[in-house]
């Protein structure tokens, strides 16, 4: 193979992976680590010809280079004000590492350290880590991240509990450009109810790769915020990766309003009958930025229902990628799945790359799916304009509407209010 | 107050107005009339200044000013309102916040104060009691799910909050069955006074049997062919239109501007 700057790379993390040293753990996640760094020292980074990474070329990360160890080096404090929510329970994760353990947790909630987990949850843990694919190079920041498990925390939540909100601040602190891991867990027992506000915010050039696995027991429900707005230079790999029991509810709500390169996966799977699922999100770009949103559904139980709404502005020279996908196993009869993602286009140089797929192998099922990139309806323009609004105000009013099937999924009306500032303030300037 | 000099617009680059003349004074309600494709609902366009419509010659005073050089939101803050054939339906954007937003940006450009929510909803009641419109249209998105009745009395409700000084009606009656009709005019006609001037476009004279206009103009071809009092409205739709094209404008003893 050519030495290019990713085998390189690639080469460089593998080496880094083989030689870190981790925390004693238990000799299954010893293994499962090293079986992660094998998987990607064999597989490399993803390329063009790799169809999961077709639109999002890795060249600017390749060109920073990053270390996967974090350097200690002066931290540039992350501002979190405005509060998105003040009644939430903060939990801090700088780096994507929990330091200290918020005191103030409702009876029934836990906030733990990886190593702290490992003691007290370690069959669930275990499960979680291994249930996570890590061949292939569509997969390899899922390897690193594994063979990189450290980091992070986990979330429980114990039976029939309703624990009220919690708010994980990511602030990106460290001026070292790294490629930082980061595992959350999130448990939640039968019956249990959580609101889980993630935030990532700040101006580090380090790059995020941060797996969040939340395990739904049956009929919990988990209303999962997520608001990132990352300065320019920011690059985050995220996935989420959801697993719900029968009966369970999990309603995930993103906002990302900023990033230089940004990678979502989400997915979940839906285990058990009556699981439903209702995920939506809106991206606002502006620059050079690149927003890649991929999202799965993998109703392997009968009726079951599932929904992606998801809604792009896209403006100056960015790009949005979006894959909606919808996996209806055989026997799972009497799933309803809706998808549906609309694209405003306000600059002639931005770029929008829409794909829903649907793939049903059982009977009775319920499918609709729907993708369009446009711009701004001229007439509207024109008619709030007839109404004595300037143009720019016009304009902004009907960018912010087109986003209003996602903005209005956020219940709590102050958090409400503040992601549509942070909206307004994602917009593209120049239209 | 209105005044019209010659006015030559085009539309995709095809002539539609071609010298057309029209004076309006204060609190005078004038009825343009025309068979279609005459040019009517370009004229409401080119006052209220939309994109695609090129004025190639003549001038639009509007209290002594020439509006032809200003943004549409501009005009619209001069006191000219545009009430739509069809009212464009905006998903997202509540009645309420959006009509609000735009008297606020009215009255600043006014140098008047901002009203605050509280003053805003007291005056929204106020005019939502006049017109006999329930309240339920402010809570709903801009014209979403509307019936063609609703979104046109939405145009007048809307019109009565930001209170124009010229009001052009076009095509208010399309789409409307009787009753709907009726209480239009009926919230039109509330709004006549003396500072206030409208125009009624339209392609019937049933419209003008509830809302009376002080002038009736016939437009055809891009140009006012005649021009009367009420009365010339039914002559119109005694007769139709087809006599301006038989060149018959002589059997109507109306003058004639040309």
């Amino acid at each position: 193979m050519n030495a290019t700057p990713a085998t390189e790379l690639a080469a460089r993390w593998a080496d880094s992976l083989r030689t870190a040293v981790y925390p004693v753990a238990p000799a299954w996640l010893e293994n499962l680590r090293e079986n992660a760094t094998a998987a990607f020292a064999e597989a490399g980074l993803p390329h063009r010809k790799v169809e999961a990474w077709r639109y999002t070329p890795l060249k600017r990360l390749e060109a920073l280079a990053p270390g996967l160890a974090p350097v200690a080096d002066a931290p540039s404090p992350v501002d979190f004000a405005p509060a998105l929510c003040k009644k939430a329970t903060v939990v801090d994760l700088p780096d994507g590492n929990l330091e200290s353990i918020p005191a103030d947790l409702p009876e029934g909630v836990s906030v733990l350290s990886m190593s702290e987990a490992l003691v007290r949850f370690e069959d669930r843990v275990r499960s979680l880590a291994e249930s996570v694919p890590v061949d292939g190079p569509a997969r390899a920041f899922a390897a690193i991240n594994t063979a990189n498990l450290h980091r992070g925390a986990v979330v429980h939540v114990a039976e029939g509990v309703d624990a009220g909100s919690l708010l994980l601040r990511f602030a990106a602190e460290g001026s070292a450009s790294d490629l930082l891991s980061s595992r959350v867990m999130v448990l939640l027992d039968a019956g249990a109810r959580l609101t889980l506000i993630e935030q990532h915010r700040g101006a580090s050039p380090a790059a995020l790769n941060l797996l969040l696995q939340p395990q739904l027991a049956e009929n919990a429900r988990l209303a999962h915020l997520r608001v990132q707005d990352r300065d320019d230079e920011a690059f985050l790999l995220t996935a989420t990766h959801a697993v719900q029991a029968a009966g369970s509810h999990y309603a995930f709500c993103g906002f990302d309003l900023g990033g230089g390169l940004l990678r979502h996966e989400l997915n979940t799977t839906l285990n058990g009958e009556e699981a439903h699922a209702e995920l939506a999100g809106a991206w606002v770009l502006d620059g050079q930025r690149h927003c890649d949103i991929r999202v799965a559904v993998d109703h392997a139980a009968p009726n079951c229902s599932s929904e992606q709404f998801f809604r792009g502005v896209l403006g100056g020279r960015s790009r949005g990628v979006f894959n909606g996908r919808a996996l209806i196993r055989e026997g799972a009869d009497g799933s309803s799945v809706r998808q549906s993602n609309a694209n405003l286009l306000l600059s002639r140089l931005a770029e929008m790359d829409t794909k829903p797929e649907l793939e049903i192998y059982a009977d009775e099922v319920e499918a609709s799916h729907g993708a369009t990139v446009g711009q701004l309806d001229e007439t509207a323009v024109f008619y709030l304009r007839t109404r004595g609004l300037p143009e720019a105000e016009a304009r902004r009013l009907l960018t912010a509407a087109f986003c209003q099937g996602v903005t209005s999924r956020v219940d709590d009306a102050a958090l409400a209010e503040t992601v549509a500032q942070m909206i307004d303030a994602a917009m593209p300037g120049a239209m | 107050m209105l005044e019209i000099k010659n006015l030559h617009a085009n539309v995709a680059g095809k002539p539609i107005l071609k010298g057309l003349n029209l004076s309006i004074g204060a609190g005078e309600v004038h009825a343009i009339m025309g068979p279609n494709g005459a040019g009517k609902s370009t004229l409401g366009n080119v006052i209220a200044g939309r994109d695609g419509y090129e004025v190639t010659a003549g001038e639009v005073l509007y209290n002594g000013k020439d509006i032809l050089g200003l943004e549409p939101d501009e005009r619209a803050c001069e006191g000219i309102f545009l009430a739509f054939q069809y009212p464009v339906e905006i998903p997202g954007v509540n009645n309420t916040y959006f009509l609000r937003a735009a008297l606020n940006a009215q009255r600043k450009y006014r140098g008047e104060p901002e009203l605050d929510s509280m003053q805003f909803l007291k005056l929204v009641r106020e005019k939502l009691k006049i017109l006999h419109i329930d309240d339920d249209l402010m809570h709903r998105a801009v014209n979403e799910g509307f019936s063609g009745g609703e979104k046109k009395r939405n145009e007048i409700f809307q019109m009565a909050v930001l209170e124009p000084s010229l009001a052009i009606l076009d095509e208010t009656d399309s789409g409307l069955d009787i009753d709907a009709l009726r209480l239009v005019a009926e919230g039109v006609n509330r709004q006549r006074s003396a500072e206030r001037s409208i125009i009624v476009v339209t392609h019937y004279q049933r419209l003008l049997d509830y809302i009376v206009p002080d002038f009736v103009h016939v437009l055809a071809g891009g140009r006012i062919v005649a021009s009367g009092g009420a009365d010339l409205a039914e002559k119109l739709e005694a007769q139709g239109y087809a006599w301006l094209e038989r060149g018959g404008i002589g059997k109507l003893d109306v003058e004639i501007r040309a």
